[in-house]
């Protein structure tokens, strides 16, 4: 019982702390509001990716398609492609998709944008839950433990920088956990045990249509689905491999909702395997143009034929990628959220006794690291942090959770723990309530501007902010700092109940 | 609903054997033969055997010593090491082997068998595990990078086959300090190593600085030290005197000769890095410009090397390798495992040390700033690594469990995915095709080639100005810099010999014939200009003058 209050606690809580941070305006942002006014830093359509995925939601509801009117490719630009005649966002649609029916139901309230970003605070709520039941199912922590990794993952990281706006990273980051955990559950084979293994081919499909690398990113869940879907037992005498037919059925989901990805791609870019983000640029589509119809339009060509998604990712970005995504001074991870060198000693603390489920987690995170390692632009454009990395920090914040089991009786570690997360926390709220316009050092330099969070810190002291509600309702009570200094102190507060009160709760646990 | 498909464990347990029945070690060869003539095949058919510019010259080199208006040993040169030009001799007898540049892939081809070979055995002679060491052969064998080299006439594979099969003996005397035989062999490979490239003059020190080792482990000998044991340590001395001595006369001998053979043949022992030739010279353009980033910077160099590897390698082999050497570092069992470890790690400090000191430079796409002129050269020098890869790999799959090698070897396929879908390249052939290691392809080569009729052609080869087995010129009609006296009789009198004058701006034909009033009078009356370009002019003797 006192589980389900605390559990409802801190999920209204985090509930309070993620509408604190949304971002956003009153109205329904029409398209041509956006060029040169919504999209300056702290508005609500500062970076492309969350402009061009809104702007999609825009076409769906008002134009009931899915390339974009002239005026709204313009909006969109430059993340926007040209093709037969027609323009797209490069993004896949799912987020798109997923917000359709929350922009509908905001725009009746004129609150369609704000509304349409709070789709990925509900998906961000979620992760909070899946993280919850993994840590409290699957590895059998303390209660404390399992609610603080997904606090520090939700609270402690860049992650809570884009629980507040259009990017497809929380709802990767609960596709990849829920599906662990559902596979999990597939494997103690209970009853209607079968939906669980839907859930997991479902979740597959529609994690592709979020963010094409999911497909990628997916694979060491999906393995260990397929481990599950073929046992093996070992006995005295002899060993035996089981088929449950019901992994193997339920794929059936997952091959319509691919057929339907590839319809939509067949429709629209002309082949079922052809991707948004394969076809050509606005901006050599305008090149083209200057260069005159008939040469224009063999350039086009030549370029639609030349153009090709898998080349975003190559060996040659290995080297350096590592170093941007973990300790850069401009993106690195562990300068960011340092609370996630804990995530680093769980592992090490596990690496003696792996089991199935560990690997799948492991994997998946050396997979994320590998492919966003290979990644040409491991900034993520302008951006808050290394926000490729969102997924993987959900993920890694178990680890977090398995070290607090095995150190946290310690006073040595809650207090590190309490220090790291003041520090990862800070840093996260910054960048909530301020901008994720933060340019790579490599432009910033050229640019004379700042490069990491003391480019929020900036905006902190000066007061802009792109929170909704303070905006609307707070501003002319508090200055920003303020309301910085409250949220940021309610998840502090959250995280010292967490670690010096709850275990006393609890003490009868193990 | 559940299918259930059960096995006897004793079933298992046959099935396992007639597993380990299967003769591998008798595939080794023929599987080789196999990859290396379909890599040649592919390389062939895609005129891909002669993209680097040096691939050329070593096949000049080997066609001079036999075929050229002064033919002989002596046209070996000073620069390149001779084994295996040496090696090349009887196939660039044939000028279609010459000309499609097959001699070369045949020595390379012929190198590359006897190294998957040796990468097999020595692994064996180590573990006594026949599957790993299929597993070392495969990543070898499979490299490629390595494959593509293999179809070549560069001079990687025969520094590889021989390094290896030194290797292999020099291991059996790490292991039995008394097998002077083997000893004796690694000497002689060494040697033959030693001929073949400078990579080879590190192995055989290295070889000689671990038969003192040896006798002097470092616990031992300081022990003996303290307690001034006198006795043991000169006991040791002898010994390892007499095994150096005996390992160095033959190994060393190799250096001896090339040293000897450049104070003889070219007026100076160090003619190989002295000379305007040499890698060193070469260099100072790229100091000058301040594209030297591994010049006297320990870690630069180390970071080049060690993503030229990992290029290679290819990022998944490289990998498992760096996890497979960590694990064989704390493998206790082997107590020889750092004499191992040294001599696998010969080529990186090798390559390591040549960019330290400016004698080499590497430059790869994934660390060269984009601000260079160039970012791809010299990446080749990256797969003297591959054998050391393929070892600690093949260590790590005979370490793991079952899962563990199914891991291993899906990364070990998947690295074969990433090839095709473009995400790894294969980068010694990217570095001849387009890096600054490739052959150009001038337009003049494509005119002479056309309209060349007969006659001597005076040309600067070391210019490369055009392809000579291209160019469809006999041997033996080419006057260059190593045809004494006639190179130096016609950029004085042009006339004398040539029929041809073939020159690139700023060449030394060039610089003698054009800018010299007095030659360019010469050149100009005996000869017409037949073809022009900004950077090449070709000349054709006038019929009616005399």
């Amino acid at each position: 019982m006192k589980t389900k209050l605390l559990f409802i606690l801190i999920l209204v809580v985090s509930a309070v702390l993620y509408l604190a941070t949304l971002r956003g305006i009153p109205g329904n942002a029409p398209g041509y509001l956006i060029k040169n006014n919504l999209d300056q830093a702290s508005k609500p359509f500062e970076l492309s990716p969350e402009r061009g995925r809104y702007i999609l939601v825009l076409s769906l509801a008002n134009n009931h398609r899915f390339s974009l009117s002239k005026e709204l490719a313009e909006a969109a630009f430059p993340d926007v492609g040209y093709i037969d005649g027609r323009f797209y966002v490069y993004f896949a649609p799912g987020i798109s998709l997923l917000a359709l029916p929350f922009y509908l139901i905001g725009s009746l309230f004129n609150l369609g944008q704000v509304a349409t970003y709070a789709v990925i605070s509900v998906f961000a709520l979620l992760n909070i839950v899946v993280l919850f039941r993994i840590c409290r199912d699957m590895f059998k922590l303390s209660v404390g433990p399992s609610f603080l990794a997904p606090l520090i993952f939700a609270f402690g990281s860049i992650a809570l920088s884009y629980s507040n706006t259009l990017y497809q990273h929380h709802v990767t980051a609960f596709f990849i956990t829920s599906s662990l955990y559902a596979v999990w559950r597939y494997r103690k084979e209970e009853k209607f045990s079968w939906l669980w293994a839907l859930y997991v081919w479902v979740s597959y499909g529609l994690a592709i249509g979020i963010d094409y690398p999911n497909g990628v990113l997916m694979l060491p869940v999906m393995i260990y689905l397929a481990f599950s879907t073929f046992p093996l037992k070992q006995t005295e005498k002899k060993l035996t491999i089981s088929i449950r037919l019901s992994g193997i059925i339920t794929a059936i989901a997952f091959v319509l909702i691919t057929a339907l990805h590839g319809y939509y791609n067949y429709v629209n870019f002309g082949s079922p395997t052809k991707l948004s983000g394969s076809i050509i640029g606005y901006k050599q589509f305008l090149q083209t143009k200057e260069e005159g119809t008939r040469k224009g339009e063999q350039l086009l060509k030549k370029l639609q034929s030349e153009k090709n998604v898998s080349g975003f990712f190559q060996e040659e970005n290995i080297p350096f990628s590592p170093y941007t995504l973990l300790i850069s001074a401009d993106r690195g991870i562990f300068l960011y959220a340092p609370i996630y060198i804990l995530a680093v000693l769980g592992i090490f603390s596990v690496l003696k006794r792996l089991n199935s489920e560990l690997n799948a987690i492991l994997g998946t995170i050396g997979v994320h690291f590998f492919l966003y390692s290979s990644w040409g632009d491991p900034w993520g454009g302008w951006a808050f942090g290394p926000r490729y990395m969102i997924p993987s920090l959900a993920v890694l914040s178990i680890f977090i959770g398995i070290w607090l089991q095995k150190y946290g009786k310690h006073l040595w570690a809650k207090l590190l723990t309490l220090i790291l997360f003041t520090y990862s926390s800070a840093i996260a709220f910054m960048g909530a309530v301020t901008t994720n316009a933060v340019p790579p050092k490599v432009e910033a330099d050229f640019l004379k501007m700042k490069y990491n969070f003391l480019h929020n810190y900036d905006f902190l002291m000066s007061g802009k902010s792109s929170s909704f509600v303070f905006n609307e309702y707070f501003s002319q009570i508090m200055s920003l700092q303020q309301y910085y200094t409250i949220l940021f102190v309610t998840a502090v507060v959250t995280c010292y109940i967490l670690l010096f009160i709850v275990p006393m709760l609890y003490k009868d646990e193990t | 609903m559940k299918l259930n498909f059960s096995i006897s464990k004793h079933k298992l347990s046959l099935w396992k054997e007639k597993l380990e029945a299967i003769p591998l070690d008798k595939l080794i060869v023929p599987l080789a033969i196999l990859f290396a003539v379909i890599a040649t095949y592919l390389s062939y058919t895609n005129d891909r055997i002669i993209t680097y510019g040096d691939a050329e010259s070593h096949l000049n080199i080997a066609k001079r010593i036999i075929h050229s208006i002064t033919s002989g040993f002596a046209q070996m040169g000073g620069i390149w090491l001779p084994i295996p030009h040496l090696m090349m001799v009887p196939f660039v007898y044939f000028d279609t082997l010459w000309r499609t540049g097959l001699a070369g892939s045949i020595v390379s081809g012929f190198s590359y068998v006897i190294s998957s070979i040796f990468v097999y055995r020595t692994f064996y002679y180590l573990t006594k595990h026949k599957l790993s060491s299929f597993i070392a052969f495969m990543v070898f064998a499979l490299n490629l990078n390595v494959l593509y080299m293999q179809s070549t006439p560069m001079t990687e594979l025969p520094l590889i086959m021989f390094f290896m099969v030194s290797s292999y003996f020099f291991i059996k005397f790490i292991k039995n300090p008394q097998d002077a035989i083997s000893l004796i062999f690694a000497a002689l490979f060494g040697f033959l190593a030693s001929l073949s490239r400078y990579d080879g003059w590190f192995l055989v020190i290295f070889e000689a600085m671990i038969v003192v080792l040896i006798h002097f482990p470092l616990k031992a000998t300081i022990e003996a030290l303290k307690k001034k044991n006198l006795k043991w340590l000169f006991k040791n001395f002898q010994t390892a005197e007499g095994q150096v001595v005996m390992f160095a006369t033959l190994a060393f001998f190799g250096i001896l000769l090339w040293l000897i053979w450049g104070y003889l043949i070219l007026g100076d022992p160090f003619y190989f890095t002295n000379s305007s030739f040499s890698a060193k010279s070469q260099q100072q353009s790229w100091l000058a410009r301040g594209e030297l980033p591994a010049y006297k910077h320990i870690l630069m160099a180390l970071g080049y090397y060690a993503v030229t590897v990992l290029s290679n390698a290819g990022i998944l082999p490289f990998l498992i390798a760096l996890l497979g050497f960590i694990t064989y570092a704390f493998h206790k069992a082997d107590k020889h495992r750092f004499y191992i470890m040294i001599m696998f790690s010969v080529p990186f400090v090798f390559n390591v040390y040549t960019m330290f000191v400016g004698q080499s430079v590497i430059f790869i796409p994934h660390i060269t700033p984009t601000t260079f002129e160039w970012t791809l050269f010299n990446v080749r020098y990256g797969i003297m690594m591959i054998p050391t890869v393929a070892f600690f790999v093949a260590f790590l799959f005979m370490n793991s469990k079952v899962t563990g090698r199914v891991v291993i070897v899906t990364l070990l396929l998947f690295q074969l995915f990433l090839y095709t879908v473009g995400y790894s390249r294969i980068i010694t052939l990217a570095d001849g095709s387009v890096g600054l290691s490739r052959a150009k392809r001038p337009d003049a080569e494509f005119w002479i080639k056309e309209h060349y009729d007969y006659g001597i052609v005076l040309l600067d080869d070391y210019a490369r100005t055009v392809s000579i087995v291209r160019s469809g010129f006999k041997m033996q009609d080419i006057i260059y810099i190593g045809n004494k006296p006639y190179w130096e009789e016609s950029l004085v009198q042009p006339d004398k010999y040539a029929r041809w004058i073939i020159m690139q701006k700023n060449d030394t034909v060039w610089r003698n014939l054009l800018d010299n009033p007095k030659t360019q009078g010469r050149l100009y009356k005996y000869f017409e200009k037949a073809y022009t370009s900004p950077e090449i002019l070709i000349f054709k003797r006038k019929e009616n003058v005399k």
